[in-house]
């Protein structure tokens, strides 16, 4: 009963902070609303039994989009970009009323349709449970990544990448001043905290990838944390955008993509189906490769910046 | 279909709805981002929800969809981000059809 409440709450809570998103006239509020908006995504993917989930929206989903939106945000009010004017001016009732009545008439059929849906016997998720111990872990989730649909996450990974190299190719001049000025780098507490908050990062993100076999966890996750640590870098100063990507940036930009491929290739030499990770082992050294390319990408996606550097 | 899935099921379809008047409504970069996130959290709470095995394990398969969903949606964020601040560079505007304007207004001198 209590559980329901609950549920009842954060739904009316995501529906109220998605109606913020659309309806506030400031876009800063906007943007504000939508990382609530992720975290209360996050405790509902916990509320459905899907841990990990909540741990990646929670780090990826509301966090790592969170801050690229507000450094967007600060660059482009960096390049002269009046907040005022960016003020949504409050659309026509013309355009407003058709696309709501369009956008409802849509919400009737998908919750129509998907209360029509039968269960279905047999699913792919059910073999999963039944095979999970072929892959060598017990973490259905990571199982199913690196296991079953091993084409999935190293393609996904290439999505990174063409992220990332894209986004280069995009932004044609490097500018100095792409990350925002430290603005308060000089106060002594700053290097306290960040002694302290960036080996968390680092140790929660092994943790994360460690556990990624037996518990919530894995390398998507854990590579988000560690990316925020490296986001808390750039913000205090500790770490500068350099003109070009050095090479030790460049391997671990693919390092991901590369080990993946290669084991998986290596399977295949050895008579086995391609990507087919033989053994936890196999797993974990791929979800390292994985964890250091996504949190490099994600930290340099923040940064727009071809490399970084440490601060002089 | 039990109740929890029942709110969690309307939700999703709700969020789409949101997301996808306020992309047709607003004209702000930015904001068509925000809204295009939006629809994907309902598409990605919608797999779940009737992923969720309301009796027995949670089906592990859509779990793992939306965990490479949600990391594609952070990329295809990012890059969009990324044309945006180009399209800023170029033509001092957040809009899509400003700058289209001021194209023509240049060929036009």
């Amino acid at each position: 009963m209590i559980g329901l409440a609950m549920d009842c709450v954060l739904a009316l809570g995501i529906v109220f902070l998605a109606v913020q998103t659309v309806r506030s006239r400031s876009l800063f509020q906007a943007m504000l609303m939508f990382i609530v908006f992720g975290l209360l995504m996050s405790l509902s993917w916990a509320r459905l039994h899907a841990p990990d989930l909540a741990l990646a929206e929670a780090a990826i989903g509301a966090g790592i989009t969170g801050a690229l939106l507000l450094v967007t945000w600060r660059r482009l009010q960096a390049e002269g970009h009046d907040p005022v004017e960016s003020e949504q001016s409050a659309p026509s009732m013309w355009l407003t009323l058709p696309t709501a009545g369009a956008a409802s008439l849509l919400v009737v059929i998908i919750g129509w349709v998907a209360l029509q849906l039968p269960a279905v016997p047999g699913t792919a998720g059910e073999l999963a449970w039944q095979r999970l111990e072929e892959v060598g872990v017990s973490n259905p989730v990571t199982g199913v990544l690196l296991g079953f649909r091993a084409y999935d996450t190293l393609l996904e990974m290439a999505v990174l990448l063409a992220a990332w190299l894209g986004a280069r190719a995009v932004a044609t001049e490097f500018r100095p001043g792409a990350l925002p000025g430290p603005a308060h780098a000089e106060v002594p507490l700053v290097g306290a905290l960040l002694s302290l908050v960036v080996p968390i990062s680092i140790l929660v993100a092994v943790y994360l990838l460690q556990a990624g076999g037996s518990a919530p966890g894995g390398a998507f996750q854990g590579g988000a944390v560690l990316a925020a640590g490296g986001v808390l870098l750039c913000l205090t100063g500790r770490l500068e955008a350099a003109a070009d990507t050095s090479g030790l940036e460049r391997l671990g930009l693919i390092l991901g993509l590369s080990v993946f491929s290669l084991v998986g290739l290596l399977v295949m030499a050895g008579g086995g189906p391609m990507l087919a990770l033989p053994g936890a082992w196999a797993i974990y050294l791929v979800e390292t490769a994985l964890l250091v390319s996504i949190a490099l990408t994600l930290v340099l996606l923040f940064a727009a910046a071809p490399g970084l550097r440490r601060a002089s | 279909m039990n109740p929890s899935a029942l709110i969690y099921l309307l939700t999703a379809a709700i969020v789409f709805g949101i997301g996808l008047h306020g992309l047709l409504q607003s004209r702000q970069i930015l904001r068509q981002l925000l809204c295009i996130n939006l629809m994907g959290g309902g598409i990605f709470l919608l797999l779940i929800t009737l992923g969720g095995g309301a009796d027995g394990p949670p089906d592990p398969v859509p779990q793992a969809m939306v965990l490479t969903g949600i990391v594609i949606a952070v990329s295809a964020t990012a890059f969009a981000l990324a044309l945006l601040l180009r399209w800023h560079e170029l033509g001092d505007s957040t809009e899509l059809d400003a700058v289209a304007n001021a194209d023509a207004n240049t060929h036009d001198e």
